[in-house]
């Protein structure tokens, strides 16, 4: 009889221990979710601190090999504020692009105006387009509407927040030591692949980081094309909100 | 003369040195690019120095076919008709700027030259020259000349009150300036008012100091606050001064999706001065108050077509009537002077022209297109374009397909063909030129 109220008694413990495994477990799956996000977080903060100033170089590469070259400074500052300065070559030397949020502007010195143009256009030619160059978080953009574990790695599905967004899904994987991307799939709200982003040649920044010096891409839109994006220096930046203006755009020169 | 007669001599054994000289500086010198790493980049030579400078050398060849009948081909060839023109031009800009602390001193040259059947021009002005200085990021003062390019208008800007008047045909071209005095104060707030700026100009107008901006011995002022308000840009623009009557402007501009942009400019000016000929020959100023406004939509397509559209009301622009006044007195001088030999009413025609009449856009009401095809067939760097504006009064238009080509790094080549036609009396029908083939080289360094 002993036995047998220690029998319900244990199983009532277990039965309650299974209760609260099966609500851990409930709980987890949503937490899959959570995990997603703060790893895509870790992503972001790997690949460039959130207030940031950066040198790297645009290459063009046509199917002949021919190569043309860009370079470009280029400050960021929170979630949403970023400006990119052609150094390079001449002919677009002085050319800015800003961008706050979905809002993006192009500055020509000759022009002495900023006008709006559209995330899907280039200012450079070739596959990288203007939201590539005046690239946000990613998690300022997409949402983590998966994640599976592959090996040594990360596929992250990501959808973006809204329909102004470039690409309507992307499909990342993720080096899961270093926490950076090596892999992006680009897609359209069709389903279509617009490119693939290929992060390469992880380098040390300084400063505790350590991430692809190397951007490649390709494109089923553009067969035989690549365009290449190298960093040379990503650093801390303190910058005023002032500096994200189109009245500033004319004087980003003067932050280097 | 040695070095001659020693080339006669020896021309196929030099030849053939040259030859083989210059493959192998093309080999040595695809050697060293594969050498290099894969995609090298040496931050060194993009270092920020104290003095920077550029600029572009420029070629240019016209060719025009004139339109023998056109008013204004009657008013500037009535002594040397020709049928074409075929013009040479060569340009020079050079810009530069130097950084000493919280200043900053600009410059932007230009000189251009040009030769054709007519004769040979050059010229060369200051665009701009003025010291900018930060005492923080919140704020400049600019002091000296310097280009305003106010308004949201790809091809006109009605609320441009201290602006040059840009080329519809090449609007992207840089402008000479205005000597003046302006403060540019910058706030940036989060919500929904993102970002407030005043920028405030006094701009003299004295003995050889902006002496064709209006009416001397005045110093004029203009503001414009900026307000980036629910991811619109919204401008509101005053001008006031002696030189010019007092006007008031307001211009917007927002993207509807990512790849469809509205703007949009609306400008007042109570009491507008403006030259008019009276049906009797004589000439009178007429005053009223002028509403002028613009509509524009930029629209890009998925296959990275853009498309520019603009609608632009000229309140002080000349009606049909008016304009076939002028296009009657230069008939009437035509006639005079085939008859007489006099140069009488050409002269006068001249003067009328000068006053208003002969200004590149003088009507009321006209419609821009400029359609661009980004990179057609994957041929990189290659941009196919056409552009037509047209006369909705009388129905005269101008249309320019063109070609631009930017794959060699920092040279830039366009070809274009303008037509321009249109009845007799229409704008367009009584310009100089009926068609133009140009071809433009242009090398940035």
């Amino acid at each position: 009889m002993l036995w047998f109220r220690q029998c319900i008694k244990n199983s009532k413990i277990f039965a309650a221990l299974l209760v609260q495994a099966a609500i851990f477990m409930f709980s987890v799956i949503p937490a899959t979710a959570v995990d997603g996000e703060a790893i895509l977080q870790q992503i972001d903060r790997n690949l460039q601190p959130e207030t940031y100033e950066m040198y790297r170089k645009l290459i063009n590469i046509e199917p002949d090999g021919t190569k043309k070259e860009f370079v470009l400074y280029s400050v960021k500052k929170g979630q949403e504020k970023m400006v990119a300065l052609f150094l390079s070559p001449a002919s677009e030397k002085g050319r800015s692009t800003l961008r706050l949020g979905d809002n993006m502007w192009l500055y020509i010195p000759n022009v002495g105006k900023p006008i709006r143009i559209t995330s899907l256009q280039s200012v450079v030619g070739g596959v990288f387009n203007n939201s590539d160059i005046l690239r946000l978080d990613y998690g300022a953009e997409y949402s983590v509407a998966g994640i599976e574990e592959q090996g040594e790695g990360y596929v992250l599905d990501l959808k973006a927040k809204t329909n102004s967004v470039a690409y309507d899904r992307l499909i990342m994987q993720v080096d899961k030591k270093a926490l950076v991307p090596t892999t992006i799939k680009c897609f359209a709200a069709s389903g279509m692949l617009i490119k693939t982003l290929y992060y390469k040649d992880i380098k040390d920044f300084g400063d505790g980081m350590m991430r692809p010096s190397v951007l490649e891409t390709d494109s089923p839109l553009y067969k035989g094309y690549k365009s290449v994006m190298v960093y040379a220096k990503i650093q801390k930046k303190e910058l005023a909100d002032e500096v994200f203006t189109l009245n500033y755009l004319p004087r980003v020169d003067e932050l280097r | 003369m040695i070095l001659q007669n020693l080339l006669k001599l020896n021309e196929p054994f030099i030849r053939s040195q040259i030859c083989w000289i210059s493959l192998i500086i093309f080999i040595l010198q695809h050697t060293a690019v594969f050498a290099q790493d894969e995609y090298s980049f040496d931050l060194e030579d993009f270092e920020k120095k104290s003095f920077e400078w550029g600029g572009y050398v420029e070629l240019k060849f016209d060719h025009v076919d004139v339109n023998g009948d056109g008013a204004f081909t009657l008013l500037n060839m009535h002594r040397e008709p020709r049928s074409f023109l075929d013009r040479i031009s060569s340009t020079i800009q050079l810009d530069g700027n130097y950084n000493r602390g919280k200043t900053t001193l600009k410059w932007v040259m230009q000189a251009t030259a040009e030769q054709d059947q007519l004769g040979w021009k050059d010229n060369a002005d200051i665009f701009e020259a003025y010291a900018s200085i930060k005492p923080t990021p919140m704020a400049t003062i600019d002091l000296g000349k310097k280009v305003f390019k106010w308004g949201k208008g790809y091809a006109w800007n009605p609320v441009g009150f201290i602006n040059r008047p840009k080329d519809p045909s090449n609007p992207e071209e840089a402008l000479e300036g205005f000597i003046g005095a302006g403060v540019d104060y910058i706030r940036s707030f989060p919500g929904d008012l993102q970002t407030v700026a005043l920028t405030t100009v006094a701009l003299p107008v004295w003995e050889e100091v902006n002496e064709d901006f209006g009416e001397k011995d005045n110093v004029n002022l203009a503001a414009k606050l900026y307000l980036l308000y629910k991811d619109t840009d919204i401008d509101l623009i005053w001008y006031t001064g002696n030189s010019r009557s007092t006007r008031y402007g307001i211009d917007f501009s927002r993207n509807l999706a990512t790849n469809f942009e509205i703007h949009g400019e609306l400008a007042h000016v109570p009491s507008q001065k403006g030259v008019i000929l009276n049906q009797d020959g004589t000439l009178s100023v007429r005053e009223t108050a002028d509403t002028s406004y613009l509509l524009g939509l930029r629209y890009l397509t998925k296959n990275d077509m853009t498309t520019i559209l603009e609608f632009y009301h000229n309140d002080d622009g000349y009606s049909e009537t008016e304009m076939d006044r002028f296009f009657m007195l230069v008939d009437d001088a035509n006639s005079q002077f085939l008859a007489t030999g006099s140069d009488f009413l050409f002269q006068k025609a001249l003067m009328v022209s000068k006053k208003g009449y002969g200004k590149p856009q003088p009507g009321r009401n006209y419609l821009y297109t400029r359609i661009n095809q980004k990179e057609p067939f994957d041929i990189l760097y290659f941009t196919p374009g056409i552009t037509a504006i047209i006369n909705l009064d009388d129905t005269s238009y101008s249309i320019s397909p063109e070609a631009v080509y930017t794959g060699f790094t920092n040279w830039e080549i366009r070809l274009r063909f303008s037509l321009i036609n249109g009845a007799h009396y229409s704008e367009h029908g009584e310009k100089l030129n009926s068609n133009k083939l140009e071809m433009r080289v242009r090398y940035f360094f």
